[in-house]
């Protein structure tokens, strides 16, 4: 029977075609845009998520995500550190801040400072160089992305190829040197700005001068120490925000979530190719079976059960439905390799892939229903009719 | 035509393909590792603050007690100078000529001494020899009364010769002194911190804008902790206290209370800038600690952790925090 209902659904080429390509165009929609929208959307926290050594962040109660600097005082510092169960607090600047390239043009740059002792926040990845090189005077750490485009030398022919910035170069943030001495990789932030890594003395010296600078304090808990009491601690004795790193993630995620209009786009988009696939391979596959209801007639008259016409329906919609699917994630994955050197954000977690499955077994299910309610109700007597 | 297997194993191809891209994309992101391990503090409730080495002795500026032109500075920028060693000295010509004058004349009223002396024996002889005469009726009254009365004056004379010695002796120390005065000489051991004359310079006496000389104790070396004012209230004299070195917690120190500063002052973040930035008030507590155990310079920042009660626990202090 099985090996009929392959026959039956392959035999018609165009139409076994067309049920494919509409799966494998819904499958390909609901994987590839979410991807697009959750790679967009980490790249609204990967500067917390970069940072893995500390556990907690401490900042300004007003903070609403990670680029809404609010800074404290410097001595709220040694206040954290003296707050139970802190293994250590280190202080972290960030802020945007000009950088003046050879050509006259000025870049905006996020100018991150780290702890000029311990250098804690560092990037995750160095290229070139060491992060200890940061403790050389007037010492820079460029991100590769900044180094080779933004912040790149201008092309020594009009109309050539910048040239990337490498160690030893000088650049000018606020009117002050500054020597790159290494390159790093990072994950790309969703303002993509060039990112600067220095300590945080520099980093308070390029600044423009503000009575308060310190942007964040990084907090390593006790080993054993219970994370969300620690948070409720240090609140209550500084009367700052703490959060855990998962809660700052989600913070700043529904921010974005909230105030802009991500979600909405890529959710319509992703509904619109729910849509019009459901209804290209479920108007297809519905006609396909309209079209070898004599087949199915002839099959029941023969004495075949609804039980294994049934199967059948499924059997044929099992297999457009995973031939769809896994062409779809193919594209998507194809996609996503064809654009991993550009500035396009592109994540494919396990959960997009589960997504995409669920949503093309949606369709199936919904083609397979609407074709078995005809299959079913099919009376014998009807091959024998005109 | 499309071969029958086609289309399956190009969505197998695919899956597989997607799942690659699942794994791969989705490595962690490396974690950066701190260049020193940062410091953690030893007590389970604390304050942290920042310290500030100093030395315990403060700066000693050198001035000298008379004014004159430098003839030779006898010690260097970093030189040891024990209690009463040279540091410099002055012109002392004048002096100098005055003192052959003061000598000169205690020659002089040392030999007056001996006129005086020969002159009392004299008179003395002549009184003698007189009194030496039993018969009084071969002398005169007259002759025995002028002879007593030229020895009385010649006794006086050499009292006052005597006391002439006296007083040109004065005279010659008093110029010693003021020879003594030109040299200049460390009042304390220390280390010579700076030296801001040379030979020929002119060095004034009294207060002037920069020391002539700066000497300091660097035997022993102080922190100087910054507390936050928010956090004072928890600070106890009492507490237990650690300093770590900045860059490599390996070097550490037990602190030892010295004093409290009584005045909470507003804290200076020094930028390098025309002007400073204030940012709150801090407690000042001074500790002190051994110097053998840290390879401190004076001027570097240490990282201190006070045993303190928690935040929640701590009653205020029983009595109030002044000076010790």
């Amino acid at each position: 029977m099985n090996h009929i209902a392959l026959k039956m659904l392959m035999g018609d080429r165009g139409k076994y075609l067309g049920i494919i390509m509409g799966l494998t165009f819904a499958s390909l929609i609901m994987t590839q845009q979410p991807a697009i929208f959750v790679g967009l959307m980490m790249r609204t926290f990967s500067f917390i998520s970069d940072l893995g050594l500390p556990d907690i962040w401490v900042m300004d109660p007003k903070v609403q995500f990670v680029d809404d600097i609010k800074p404290l005082q410097d001595t709220k510092l040694y206040r954290v550190r003296g707050v139970a169960g802190v293994k250590w607090a280190m202080p972290l600047y960030k802020g945007l801040l000009k950088a003046r390239l050879e050509n006259g043009t000025f870049q905006t740059c996020n100018v991150i400072g780290l702890d000029d002792a311990t250098l804690i926040g560092g990037p995750p990845v160095m290229l070139v160089g060491k992060l200890k090189d940061l403790r050389r005077s007037d010492g820079v750490i460029v991100d590769i992305d900044g180094a080779t485009d933004k912040l790149a030398k201008p092309p020594m022919v009009p109309g050539g190829k910048p040239t990337p910035l490498k160690i030893g170069d000088t650049l000018e943030l606020n009117d002050n040197r500054a020597i790159v001495v290494g390159i790093a990789k990072t994950t790309k932030t969703f303002q993509s700005q060039p990112v600067i890594y220095t300590t945080y003395s520099r980093a308070v010296r390029y600044a423009p001068r503000e009575r308060k600078m310190l942007s964040f304090v990084l907090v390593k808990a006790m080993p054993g120490e219970d994370i969300p009491t620690l948070t409720r601690r240090i609140r209550k004795a500084t009367g700052l925000a703490a959060y855990s790193r998962k809660e700052f993630i989600d913070l700043t995620w529904n921010y974005f979530m909230k105030n802009t209009g991500i979600p909405i786009t890529f959710g319509t988009s992703v509904a619109l190719g729910f849509i019009v696939g459901a209804a290209i391979a479920g108007q297809t596959f519905y006609n396909f079976t309209l079209e070898n209801l004599r087949q199915f007639g002839v099959l029941k008259a023969m004495g075949a059960s609804n039980w294994t016409l049934l199967r059948m329906i499924l059997l044929q919609a099992i297999l457009v439905g995973s031939i769809g699917y896994g062409l779809g994630v193919g594209l998507t994955a194809l996609f996503g390799y064809a654009t991993r050197n550009t500035i396009l954000a592109f994540k494919f977690p396990w959960q997009l892939l589960a997504f995409g499955g669920a949503g093309v077994t949606l369709i199936c299910i919904f083609a397979a229903i609407i074709s078995i309610r005809k299959v079913i109700k099919l009376e014998p007597a009807i091959v024998f009719k005109g | 035509m499309l071969p029958k297997y086609t289309l399956p194993l190009l969505a197998a191809g695919g899956f597989a393909f997607g799942v690659y891209t699942v794994v791969n994309g989705n490595q962690p992101v490396p974690v950066a590792q701190p260049v020193a391990e940062p410091a953690n503090s030893p007590f389970p409730t604390f304050i942290a603050g920042s310290g500030i080495v100093e030395a315990k002795s403060q700066n000693i500026s050198i001035g000298t007690p008379l004014g004159g032109i430098v003839l030779q500075v006898a010690v260097k920028v970093g030189d040891m100078v024990k209690a009463g060693d040279i540091l410099f000295r002055i012109d002392d010509r004048e002096a100098l000529a005055e003192l052959g004058v003061r000598k000169a004349n205690l020659a002089r009223s040392k030999a007056a001494v001996g006129e005086a002396e020969a002159s009392a024996i004299d008179t003395k002889t002549l009184l003698e020899l007189i009194e030496a005469v039993t018969d009084r009726r071969a002398i005169s009254t007259e002759d025995l009364d002028r002879r007593r009365n030229a020895h009385l004056l010649a006794k006086a004379r050499l009292e006052s010769a005597r006391a002439q010695v006296l007083q040109t002796e004065a005279e010659l120390a008093s110029t010693q002194t003021t020879l003594d005065r030109l040299v200049v000489r460390a009042p304390v051991a220390g280390k010579v911190l700076q030296v801001n004359i040379r030979p020929g310079e002119f060095a004034p006496a009294g207060v002037g804008t920069s020391a002539l000389m700066v000497l300091g104790n660097l035997d022993q070396l102080h922190i100087r902790v910054d507390i936050d004012e928010n956090d004072a209230w928890r600070f106890r004299k009492e507490g237990n206290a650690v300093a770590y070195l900045r860059g490599n917690r390996q070097f550490k120190t037990d602190l030892k209370l010295v004093w409290v500063e009584p005045y909470v002052i507003p804290k200076r973040s020094l930028t390098g800038d025309s002007t400073e930035r204030v940012d709150t008030r801090v407690l000042q507590a001074l500790y002190s600690f051994n110097r053998a155990t840290l390879p401190a310079y004076v001027g570097q920042q240490m990282d201190v952790f006070i045993e303190a009660p928690d935040a929640d626990s701590a009653q205020p202090p029983m009595h109030q925090p002044d000076q010790k």
